[in-house]
């Protein structure tokens, strides 16, 4: 049987029996045993975890002296070096909430595995959840009992570092990951399965939550585009003729910029697209196409804008998943801000 | 429209003397099945060879898998439409086929030449890789092609898939005549009306935009691969072939469209818990956001003609294409028919959508998994004792997924598995989870 965890659990003034309002400017104080809550959670864990202290802060404490308490909890955690940190349960509570999670995110900075619960709509849901193990509750703390069972259930398996399976097998809320696995049937029979449901009326669970899109709002508008710096951006994957630096035809890893100073336009021959996406002989026989710099240089010459920047920016903007090209996209923008290019013409595909 | 599908299983298959079929054993005269494929003058080279289930073997490169059907009662030939052969409605009467069988289509030619679009795609017959790959548990009787080299790429795609569907009928062929050991009788009588009405919406990528021809090779409808609005096909047309060839995966080939599991089992299921109404097919990859609406709206219209309350949504393709065809949920969910999309899915780092474009209404999603296989954690596929194909890479010089820096490798080696897995029709397990 494995050993005896050693937990500190985490509570707020209220739920440390101190009191309401009136008790939330407490500082942060440890003690040597479970306090209020924290009685209930020690029998919920009972003989695979025993509470060897708890840290109680009130609620306006530490949200008010945010640096003060965090720096408090973490000299904590390191005098205690417990095997698990476990926090709340802080229901639908706004500053509580806020503070089990960043409990929980100063154990894990510590290298202590951290568990706390509060309510899918509570404000430390919103702010943390990529970042902190949470198990839904109730909006009310009169779901308590479930709530400290699912909690410590979570608790002891983190304690242990064991894998932790899906969320909703394990009961946590999702943290924006997702991870390869096997269910129990055939894609093909979970999909007529699902649809009986759905057209019987019977509940079902959706294997892919609706993520909503990233908005990026724009840039504000040039002042002056007479004056601005102006750079040629392009993900129709033009390469030099022969792809000499072996950018890939799909899903880039890496973008690459050439010196255009010198060139009036780009001429065919020179130039190729490489790119998966799209009928690229266009682009051989004409490469500003996507990178229309004859045209610009006529504007550049004619004062319309200030000046062309030197460097034009390519790769290939096809089967890239959002993170990677996030990553490529905040990099040539980095690029493109220190050379204090003012505007960028990005020609998509 | 009744079919009787007469299944005779293939545990093995040998070269010897004569073609036949004998107690789940194919006997394969080699000599006469490439004679009939050296009929056409256009094939420079042709060879058969044989890999068998668990064995230390790869074929690289795949282009398709074609399981051998014949047609022994009934009008129209299988796999119609093809480089001349009959366009007549197919779906009726009897069909044998070689169940357990695959005719793996082997050759360097590309599916067209614009952009790094290569044939990446390879069967093993053993180890993690085949774990994943259905085709990897057939008997294949590999047909390793190579055309003139002075066609033009068009012809030399007709040249190669011309050969692999000869090969497959020369073995069909012997089972013509024989009684099947097992019939399986599909067709659609009226079912109560009480039960739900399901059309399927099969989503197939067609690659006439990126490619600017509208006869490339790819999935054709009774052997059409261009842009055309969609399709209304009766599932028996589709067991005979009629919407068949491959795309970029091992899912999307003739094998996986003719034992589609989502088309079996709605089969299956009429009568009992739904009525099966059709496949709607719906061609992809539309160039205009106009035009991807257009089509999205129209197979939602066709569904709601037939009277759909229920539909299943799969589809075969990468990125652009997902647009019409989660706009094909959409618009079906908006008219009312309660849709279920199954999907493979897009790297979900950094707390990413895992679908390209999110839609509200796709609220009922079953994941096959993630699409790229650097994301199921194979890392690199062990080495194969022997290589059906090419002993090299032979796709072109693209610097791909599959040969970091653009170097020849030994297929033979440790490699990496082909950069797309893209389960469409739901064969395997293999799902993701949100944690």
């Amino acid at each position: 049987m494995a050993s005896e965890l050693r937990a500190v659990h985490y509570v707020n003034q209220f739920f440390a029996g101190l009191g309401g309002e009136a008790a939330a400017g407490t500082p942060v104080q440890v003690r040597r045993e479970p306090v209020g809550a924290g009685r209930a959670l020690a029998a919920a864990l009972g003989a695979h975890a025993r509470i060897v202290a708890t840290v109680i802060a009130g609620d306006n404490y530490f949200s008010d002296e945010r640096e003060r308490a965090r720096a408090a909890v973490r000299d904590a955690l390191r005098e205690l070096a417990p095997d698990v940190v476990i926090a709340g349960p802080a229901f639908e509570a706004g500053r509580y909430g806020i503070a089990c999670a960043e409990v929980c995110r100063i154990a894990g900075a510590e290298g202590i595995p951290a568990v706390t619960a509060m309510h899918p709509g509570a404000p430390g849901v919103l702010m943390y959840r990529r970042e902190v193990l949470i198990v839904p509750t109730s909006a009310s703390a009169a779901d308590m009992p479930a709530a400290l069972g699912a909690l410590a259930r979570l608790a002891v398996k983190v304690g242990r570092r064991e894998p932790l399976g899906p969320a909703d097998v394990e009961g946590y809320l999702p943290r924006g990951l997702r991870k390869s696995g096997e269910r129990a049937e055939p894609g093909s029979k979970r999909a007529l399965d699902m649809l009986e449901a759905k057209l019987a009326g019977r509940p079902y669970a959706s294997e892919v939550p609706y993520v909503a899109p990233e908005v990026v709002p724009p840039a504000p508008p040039l002042r002056d585009l007479a004056r601005a710096q102006i750079a040629l951006v392009t993900t129709g994957g033009l390469v030099p003729k022969g792809n000499p630096d072996g950018q890939t035809s799909g899903n880039a890893k890496r973008y690459f910029r050439y010196p255009i100073a010198q060139l009036e336009t780009l001429r065919p021959g020179e130039w190729e697209a490489y790119h998966v996406g799209y009928f690229t002989h266009l682009v051989d026989r004409n490469p500003n196409y996507v990178l229309p710099l004859g045209y610009m240089r006529e504007l550049e010459k004619a004062g319309v804008i200030g000046a062309l920047h030197p460097w034009a920016y390519t790769l290939p903007g096809v089967s890239t998943p959002v993170a990677a090209a996030r990553r490529l996209g905040e990099g040539i923008a980095a690029q493109l801000r220190d050379a204090r290019v003012g505007g960028c013409l990005l020609v998509s595909t | 429209m009744r079919l009787e599908l007469g299944s005779f299983p293939v545990r093995d298959a040998r070269f010897g003397t004569r073609t036949r079929w004998a107690d789940g054993v194919l006997e394969i005269d080699r000599a006469a099945v490439l004679a009939a494929v050296r009929r056409d003058p256009l094939v420079s080279t042709v060879e058969l060879e044989i890999a068998r289930p668990g064995e230390s073997v790869r074929i690289w490169p795949v282009r398709d898998v074609v399981e051998p059907r014949v047609k022994a009662q009934g009008p129209g030939v299988v796999y119609p439409g093809w480089f001349g052969r009959s366009i007549e409605t197919v779906g009726r009467g009897r069909t044998h086929r070689l169940a357990g069988l695959g005719v793996p289509e082997v050759s360097s030619v590309n599916w067209h030449d614009a952009g790094g679009d290569f044939v990446d795609q390879y069967i093993d017959m053993s180890g993690p890789w085949a774990a994943l790959i259905p085709q990897s548990r057939l008997v294949n009787v590999c047909c390793v092609v190579e055309p003139e080299p002075a066609l033009a790429v068009q012809t030399k795609n007709e040249v190669v898939h011309r050969a692999t569907l000869t090969v497959a009928d020369q073995l069909a062929a012997v089972v013509r005549d024989l009684t099947p050991p097992d019939v399986e009788v599909f067709e659609l009588p009226p079912a109560a009306a009480s039960l739900p009405g399901v059309v399927y919406i099969q989503c197939v990528h067609s690659p006439q935009a990126m490619s600017h021809s509208e006869h490339t090779f790819c999935t054709g409808t009774y052997g059409l691969t261009r842009l055309a609005p969609p399709w209304l096909l009766h599932p028996n047309e589709i067991l005979d072939g009629a919407l068949s060839g491959p795309y970029r995966t091992m899912f999307a080939t003739s094998w996986a469209v003719v034992n589609n599991p989502v088309l079996l089992e709605l089969y299956r299921r009429h009568g009992r818990s739904l009525r099966f109404l059709g496949v709607i097919v719906f061609r992809t990859e539309w160039t205009t956001q106009d035009e991807k609406d257009l089509m999205a709206e129209q197979a939602g219209k066709l569904a709601a003609m037939l009277g759909a309350q229920g539909a299943v949504v799969t589809w075969d393709a990468g990125g652009n294409e997902f647009i019409e065809v989660v706009h094909a949920v959409r618009a079906c969910e908006r008219l009312g028919i309660k849709t279920v999309f199954l999907t493979s899915e897009d790297s979900a780092e950094g707390g990413a959508p895992s679908m390209l474009k999110p839609v509200p209404e796709a609220d009922a999603i079953v994941t096959t998994g993630f699409f790229n296989t650097s994301l199921l954690e194979l890392g690199r596929v062990p080495p194969v004792e022997r290589v059906i194909g090419y002993r090299r890479k032979s796709a072109g010089d693209a610097v791909d997924a599959t040969i970091a820096g653009g170097e020849a490798v030994e297929t033979a080696g440790a490699i990496a598995p082909p950069w797309r897995y893209d389960d469409h029709y739901g064969f395997n397990r293999l799902s993701t989870f949100a944690h």
